[in-house]
Order: structure tokens, then C-alpha cells, then sequence
């Protein structure tokens, strides 16, 4: 490895180690065991808290708003993904042309990134407003549809709004590491293909899209686990309405911890952490960081 | 028309479309917090600007703003300030010294980042109210540490992976320990990397929402985006003046940041995202 090896080196390493292994372990690893280990009790706050094993997630099981939860979550992530990662690959490649501008126009694409979620959440959910918001106004202005949009009044009308303020948040992000991409494809590649007579959007499938594809796999699961997770959003533009059918996984969760029922909020919260876990595995598989330090 | 032409269009468009896309609901933001009735946009209200938001959201003590603000910003410097350190620390140790599990570090610290803040959140609720931190400072600062430690980690990981070691090894010859090799050679070449690591992660800080939303209760510790997500009016409607001009203000800093360091921010998040 050529790294230097001194005397009482290891025990040096471990020492600098020491504080973020701490951390970690007190406040991600210990409450994780913690929240599956509640999970296995009915525990509900001001009564004796009961070994229930199983029983709540015997209970998830039969509950119909739990499943809700789950079809709208899984939803979300299948409809958001692909228009983030299109619009993405989109900017990316607008940003990867040499224009005069440039660093303006990354600038902009950054803005909704560097905008905090829940100030975007709460400007989606002012773009909404039924009788004043922009989206209704720009319908109107432009004769498209039949009168206002009550948007976050009908199930179908609040996915698509939650869908189209999820997806400007996160496409700078995607954006970002798409152009990262980008940026690793050498020049010659594509002068050779044009000496070759080719046309653009035939150097974009035969050449960019091939050479981009891990990074393309690697923005994507890492866009998926962040979305199958998703609460903020959600909580402030329809707080899981109408009638629970936007309730992520996470938010359905948190409804429990909030009230105090902690053993079937932690039983919901054992099934994100699941699915999130599954996802990682694929992720640090697809991502190869084992290389890291070699 | 020929392909250059066709190219030419295409990418015009595109250009449109993603400053439109990016910058209206910004703009809207922007517009209504200087407009003295937000339903402007309705036939029966004309727009007259004013700057009243403002002064009432940075002057009405009962607002709470100013508060959520202070808090936010202690908070968000506590917690670079801390994580800043711990990460560099690690992340000296894991790029220079051979130790056993070396390699396993980055990969673990990587997985530990990807957790649900759900599968968390409740537990954290019971071991800090059994503390006795709900609502304080610590409440927050503890785990948002433990949070975006891995981020700041990995930044500096590849940040230092890239700093030859002949440089550690000239100052041993001269007898120094790896402590004094760190803080005197090591971290004043890092410091862009430390900088911007500490700066996402006060970015991070900044706009965290469910542990703030599950572990405080009052003005005494919340933070702006809870501050901003529950804002009431004082006479009972939403206050979309006051909730834009805050959002306005608490989006500010942080949008001037990131385009300050652009290049930067571009670079270390794609560092973060993708393998070193």
C-alpha cells in the first residue's frame, strides 16, 4: 500500500476514528436497533408498553392505510424517477455545450437545489391555491382546460402536483452528477464519430448514452432510496391528503410517532428502513466504492 | 436545414424551458414577499409591491422569526464547526494510516448515511426526552452531527486521497506526530475542501426538517423550516406575505452560497455522490 508504518500507527488511527464512530453509533445505529426493537411492543405513550412480538406487523398487514401508503409511496418513486432522470440527462446536456453563458445557466439550474425543501414545499403549495395560485393563472392565461384546477382537492390532481414539486426540487441534482458524466467523455470521441459523418442524435445514442449508463444507474438508486423515504414535501404541500391518498410511507410512520403510539410508528419506520436498505445493497454494489482507498 | 441549424433550435428551447422551469416558482417566491396582497393574481386584486413583509417578519416579536433564525444559525455553526473536525480527523486517518477494517470505513460510514431518518426519529424522540433535551439546542446539534458526519467524511476522504504523501513524510523526518502532521501540513492544504465540506453540511443543518419537526416544541430551539412549515398569522389566515418573505430570507444566504461556489459545490457533491 506504500503507506507509512509507524510505531503505535494503528492505535493513532483508531483514536481519530473514535469521534465519528461515536456519533454514529449513538445516534444512527443505536436508534435503529432501538426502533426495532419497539417495534415488537404495543408501546403507546402514558401506558405500560406490552411485548406484543409480531403483533404489529400482523397489523400492518390488514390495514388498509398502511397499503394505501405503500402503493402511493412505490407510485411516486416509479412516476418522479424517469421524469427526473429525462429532464436531467436534458440539462446536462444543454450544460455541457459550450455556450457563452454558462456559468449563469448552472447557476440557475442550482437555484431549486439550494432552495431549502420545505420553503420550496410551501411555494408549491402557494402555486396550487385554488383562487390565486400561479398554476391557475397560467391555465387561464393560456386557455388550457375548463376553469381552475383544484389541485390539491382530488387524489389523482394532488400526485400530479406532488410529482411535478418533487421533480424540480431533486432534476438539479441529477443534473449535477449527469454532467459530472459528461465531463469524463473525451473530446476525440466525438470529433472521430463526426468525421464519420454521424448525426448529434446519433452520437448521443451510440456514444454519451452507452459510456453514461453507470452513472445514469448510480443517480437513479441514489434518487430512489431519497425518494422512497420522502416526508418533508409531502407534509407541507398536502400533508397526505385528500383523504390519505398522497400519505407516504415515512409521513404514515411519523402520524404514529406523533400521536404517541411508538410500537406501530416504529413497525411502519422497520419497513422504510427495509426497503431503504435493499436499495443501498444495490447501490454500493452498482456504485463499486470499495476502490476508494486502494 | 441543416444539422448545425437543428442542433442550434433544439438547444434554444432547451434553454428556455430550463430557465422557466428552474427560476418561476424562485421569481414567485420573490414576488409575492414584496406584494402587499397575495392574491394578486385573482381578477378582483391588483399587485402593489411593498416592503411590510419584511419589517413584520424581522421586527414582530411575536412572529418568532428572528428566533427561528438565530436558532438555525447556532445550530447549522455548531454543527459544521463539529463535523467539520470529526470528519477531517477520519478522514486523515483512513487516507494515510494502515490500520485493520481501512478499507471497510468508507463503505460503512457510506451505508450508515443511507438509513431512513424515519427508522430513527422515534427512538431518538424517547432517548432524548428520557435526557431531558426535548426542545434544547443538544436535541438537535447531537444527531444532525451523527447525520452529515458521512457526507463531510466523504468529501474530505477524496479531498485528501489527492495530496501526495511525500508531504507527511518530509515533516516526519524532521520527528513530528501524526497529530502535529495532521493539524500543521495536512489541514491547511485541505481547508477548500474543508471549507465547502462545512459548507454543505451547514446547508444540511439548516434545512432539516423531521428531527427538528419530532424534537422541538417551541421558539426556545426550532429551527426555520419548522418555523416556515407551521407559520400563523396573527389574526388566524395563512399569511402568505410573511411565509414567502421569510422563505425569502432564509433562502437568500443559501442560494448567494451556492452560486458563490458553484464550481465548487458541483465538484464536492458529485465527489459525494459518485465514488472518490
Amino acid at each position: 500500500m506504500g503507506l507509512g508504518s509507524r510505531s503505535g500507527d494503528r492505535r493513532t488511527a483508531y483514536l481519530f476514528i473514535l469521534p465519528l464512530a461515536a456519533f454514529i453509533l449513538v445516534f444512527i445505529v443505536i436508534p435503529v436497533i432501538g426502533t426495532f426493537w419497539t417495534s415488537l411492543f404495543r408501546e403507546v405513550t402514558y401506558l405500560e408498553s406490552v411485548f406484543n412480538f409480531l403483533g404489529n406487523y400482523r397489523r400492518l398487514f390488514s390495514d388498509a392505510n398502511f397499503w394505501q401508503s405503500m402503493k402511493f409511496t412505490l407510485l411516486f418513486v416509479a412516476v418522479c424517477l424517469p421524469i427526473e432522470l429525462f429532464l436531467g440527462l436534458v440539462f446536462a446536456l444543454i450544460l455541457n455545450e459550450k455556450l457563452p453563458a454558462r456559468g449563469v445557466l448552472r447557476a440557475a439550474v442550482l437555484v431549486p437545489w439550494a432552495i431549502p425543501t420545505i420553503v420550496a414545499a410551501r411555494t408549491w403549495e402557494l402555486i396550487y391555491n385554488y383562487s390565486y395560485g400561479l398554476a391557475n393563472y397560467v391555465l387561464a392565461a393560456l386557455h388550457i382546460g375548463s376553469g381552475p384546477v383544484n389541485w390539491l382537492g382530488t387524489p389523482l390532481s394532488a400526485f400530479g402536483a406532488l410529482v411535478i414539486a418533487d421533480v424540480w426540487k431533486t432534476t438539479p441534482f441529477v443534473t449535477i452528477i449527469l454532467l459530472a458524466g459528461l465531463q469524463t467523455i473525451p473530446e476525440q470521441i466525438y470529433e472521430q464519430a463526426r468525421v464519420d459523418g454521424t448525426v448529434f442524435y446519433q452520437r448521443f445514442f451510440k456514444i454519451t448514452l452507452p459510456i453514461l449508463r453507470p452513472v445514469i444507474a448510480v443517480a437513479l438508486i441514489f434518487r430512489s432510496i431519497d425518494t422512497i423515504r420522502i416526508l418533508d414535501l409531502i407534509y407541507v404541500v398536502t400533508d397526505g391528503g385528500p383523504g390519505g391518498s398522497t400519505t407516504s410511507l415515512s409521513l404514515y410512520g411519523y402520524k404514529f410517532f406523533n400521536e404517541g403510539d411508538f410500537g406501530y410508528g416504529s413497525a411502519i419506520a422497520v419497513v422504510v428502513f427495509v426497503m431503504a436498505a435493499l436499495l443501498s445493497v444495490i447501490y454500493l454494489r452498482v456504485g463499486g466504492f470499495k476502490g476508494v482507498v486502494e | 436545414m441543416s444539422e448545425r441549424s437543428v442542433k442550434r433550435l433544439l438547444l434554444a428551447l432547451g434553454i428556455i424551458f430550463m430557465l422557466v422551469f428552474c427560476l418561476t416558482p424562485f421569481i414567485y417566491m420573490i414576488v409575492v414577499s414584496v406584494s402587499e396582497n397575495p392574491s394578486f393574481l385573482s381578477d378582483s386584486v391588483d399587485f402593489a409591491a411593498t416592503f411590510s413583509n419584511y419589517r413584520d417578519v424581522l421586527t414582530v416579536k411575536s412572529l418568532r422569526f428572528l428566533d427561528y433564525l438565530r436558532n438555525s444559525i447556532i445550530i447549522g455553526g455548531i454543527v459544521a464547526l463539529v463535523t467539520g473536525a470529526i470528519a477531517a480527523l477520519s478522514a486523515y486517518a483512513v487516507s494515510r494510516i494502515e490500520f485493520k477494517g481501512r478499507v471497510w470505513v468508507p463503505l460503512a460510514v457510506l451505508a450508515f448515511s443511507m438509513f431512513p431518518q424515519i427508522s430513527v426519529v422515534g427512538y431518538l424522540y424517547k432517548i432524548m426526552r428520557a435526557a431531558g433535551l426535548i426542545n434544547t439546542y443538544p436535541a438537535l446539534i447531537l444527531p444532525y452531527i451523527a447525520w452529515t458526519v458521512p457526507l463531510a467524511f466523504w468529501i474530505l476522504l477524496s479531498y485528501m486521497m489527492q495530496i501526495p504523501r511525500d508531504f507527511d513524510d518530509a515533516a516526519f523526518v524532521d520527528g513530528a506526530g501524526r497529530f502535529a502532521v495532521f493539524r500543521r501540513i495536512i489541514v491547511p492544504i485541505a481547508i477548500p475542501g474543508i471549507v465547502s465540506a462545512m459548507l454543505l453540511v451547514f446547508i444540511a443543518a439548516f434545512n432539516e426538517f423531521l428531527f427538528a419537526l419530532m424534537l422541538t416544541s417551541d421558539h426556545g430551539a426550532r429551527t426555520i423550516p419548522i418555523g416556515i412549515a407551521l407559520f400563523e398569522g396573527l389574526h388566524g389566515e395563512v399569511p402568505w406575505g410573511y411565509i414567502m418573505a421569510a422563505s425569502a430570507i432564509a433562502t437568500l444566504p443559501l442560494v448567494l452560497m451556492s452560486l458563490y461556489f458553484q464550481k465548487f459545490v458541483i465538484q464536492d457533491v458529485t465527489r459525494g455522490a459518485l465514488k472518490g
